[in-house]
């Protein structure tokens, strides 16, 4: 008898715990949503790389659409630029960033660099992203490669 | 199959480590604990592997595994004082592994704690949060590592001019490269099993002292604690840290009380040792522990020697892991430079920015709203406790001030590491650190007379009935 008054003691203060004030708040939006996303998985569950896409986002799939493009325009040892995450920011008003180069690499194996990277004359591509759609050009000349930096000098690279 | 065998690898490592160190405790704990001390040895191999300059292949990580577990399980690393008698003999496999009893008032609190626990572990193995800390270094390398066959691979050719995260601790590289190996691919299910084994570790040390009740409430507190529970799941440093530095800090009180075994000490400074190979600062609040030895060891009139021996020996695998990890790893092993001198504050003496930092971290980390974000209300419950086991009792148990010393370690630690390391910011690297805070402030209050008392109580009460019915 003293067993099971303790059993309903130690129940009331689980349900208590989950169901009021901040743990309830927590319980909701963590546990409760993975538990909810774990039986929708188990309904239909997804590749490695389409765990990979849901985890790692928008700079993910558009490393991966660069990595593409650059297979199928077989482009040799490309070392590509991107455009600073202040210029989508502040210039087009879109909530787009672009992995720093260590995550670039970890993404794709291929090599990047930003606007204010040691190594930046090293870049041969520029990547160039504008509704979605990636586009790859070619920095041919040093000189060219200086005409974009210019162009690209008030916006300050940024995580 | 794979993840079958490693855990049978970590198991047998440590459990081999255990009897070698000849540590003695409750069947349930020690199993947990051979656990986590097979993971701390099992991570160290890949880097010990690059060390010796060899390549990072199966044969090569899984050999040394499987090398290492079998050494430590031979009678060739027996100490020659075990025939002696003159502690108790360690667990034997059969005794850990006898059946487990639950009472029906433990369950609730069990129910729970399985259901965070398993949607932990399906986060971890499945659907894997990476934060940018983790993907701009440790990960990276690790996955490169795995293809390349060596931890100085291609990912030193990128520029890395926008993060440091390569120079940290190769304790992540090494498990992520052992669990990639096996076939995970975001490896990271070891942080699992360090999550379920602390877990369970836990649940079993607050039994000691408090009624089952009082110790699944407590556990349950500080797992729900959401900052910490993320990083259940989440790899990065500051959770293992945390745990091996938990686990040091209660192998040294253990070694100085009745229960007390001798290799218990220096299984303290191993543990220690891995909690600073994991963050290297940690030596820092290591050191903040060698006041605590000189005193027990004035008290029980130690001659000078045997104190600074002491001292010394505490102190010697988490210089070593120091040593490894800044020096040796930095410096000598990757390919790229790192100047450490350059991120301390140069104005170490203004004592006045010192005081900020720990209103700061008083503000911030524990009254703001933020704070219950963070930790729910377990530092509160952890200072009601606190006061109520003062106001009440006017005194604290010898344990409950141990635990309280650890508790002020962390604290003044940290503020004094983010002073130091101007790039710990409050917010961030000292918000993680706090995780080693929660575990001191729980056996602190598995300690709290107050409590005991209580458990004491309805221990008796309960029992009462069973004696009762049982005539």
């Amino acid at each position: 008898m003293k067993r099971l008054l303790l059993t309903i003691i130690s129940t009331s203060t689980v349900l208590l715990l989950v169901a009021f004030g901040k743990y309830r708040e927590w319980f909701l939006d963590k546990p409760l949503d993975y538990w909810y996303g774990f039986c929708a998985e188990v309904r239909h569950p997804g590749s490695p790389e389409e765990v990979r896409r849901i985890r790692y986002g928008l700079p993910y799939t558009l490393s991966r659409k660069i990595q593409e493009a650059a297979k199928a325009g077989q482009l040799h040892d490309p070392v590509f630029l991107f455009e600073p995450n202040s210029f989508y920011h502040d210039s087009l008003h879109i909530d787009l960033r672009m992995p720093e180069p260590a995550l670039f690499y970890y993404y794709t194996g291929l090599q990047g660099v930003w606007m204010n990277s040691p190594t930046v004359q090293k870049a041969n591509y520029l990547v160039v992203i504008r509704k979605g759609e990636v586009k790859i050009e070619h920095i041919q000349t040093p000189r060219q490669l200086q005409e974009i930096l210019t162009r690209y000098r008030s916006f300050t690279p940024t995580l | 199959m794979a993840l079958t065998l490693l855990i049978i690898c970590h198991f047998f490592t440590g459990y081999g480590l255990l009897r070698l160190l000849r540590i003695d405790h409750k069947p349930l704990v020690i199993l947990p604990l051979a656990f986590l001390a097979g993971i701390a040895v099992d991570s160290l191999l890949p880097f010990l592997l690059q060390l010796c300059h060899c390549p990072l292949y199966p044969v090569t990580v899984f050999g040394s595994m499987g090398l290492v577990s079998l050494l430590l399980n031979t009678g060739w690393l027996r100490p020659v004082r075990a025939d002696r008698g003159t502690t108790r003999p360690s667990q034997t496999l059969k005794s850990i592994l006898s059946p487990i009893r639950i009472r029906s008032y433990e369950l609730p609190f069990l129910l729970l704690l399985s259901f965070l626990i398993f949607v932990s572990v399906w986060r971890c193995y499945y659907l894997p949060p990476t934060s940018r800390d983790a993907l701009s270094g440790p990960e990276a390398i690790a996955e490169y590592a795995v293809r390349e066959h060596t931890i100085a691979n291609s990912f030193f050719t990128v520029d890395l001019s926008t993060t440091n995260n390569q120079f940290k601790s190769p304790f992540l590289i090494g498990l992520q490269v052992i669990y990639k190996m096996a076939g995970f691919p975001f490896g990271q299910v070891w942080l699992s099993i360090v999550f379920v084994s602390f877990t369970c570790l836990l649940y079993q040390l607050l039994k000691l002292t408090l009624h089952p009740i009082l110790a699944g409430l407590l556990l349950l507190l500080m797992t729900m604690a959401p900052e910490l529970y993320a990083y259940s799941f989440m790899i990065l440093y500051d959770y293992s840290n945390m745990v091996f530095f938990f686990l040091g800090i209660y192998f040294l009180f253990r070694s100085d009380g009745k229960d007390g075994a001798p290799g218990e000490f220096f299984f303290a400074a191993l543990l220690m040792g891995v909690s600073t190979y994991i963050r290297s600062e940690t030596l820092v609040l290591a050191a903040f522990f060698l006041p605590l030895i000189v005193r027990k060891d004035w008290r029980n009139k130690k001659p000078l020697g045997k104190m600074v021996r002491r001292c010394v020996l505490f102190l010697l695998p988490s210089l070593a892991a120091y040593f490894l990890t800044t020096w040796l790893y930095i410096n000598y092993y990757l390919p790229v430079r790192y100047d450490i001198s350059s991120l301390t504050n140069p104005h170490l003496l203004q004592l006045s920015a010192l005081y900020h930092v720990y209103v700061n971290m008083v503000t911030e980390l524990v009254t703001s709203a933020w704070s219950l974000n963070l930790w729910g209300y377990f530092i509160f419950l952890w200072a009601a406790v606190f006061l109520a086991d003062v106001l009440v009792n006017r005194r604290l148990s010898r344990p409950a001030r141990d635990w309280l010393y650890a508790v002020g370690v962390v604290f003044f630690g940290l503020g004094l590491l983010s002073h130091i390391f101007p790039l710990m910011e409050v917010g961030l690297t000292i918000k993680r650190g706090f995780f080693k805070i929660l575990p001191s402030m729980l056996l602190s209050m598995a300690n709290s007379r107050l409590l005991i008392m209580l458990s004491t109580r309805m221990t008796r009460w309960e029992e009462g009935l069973v004696v009762r019915s049982g005539g």
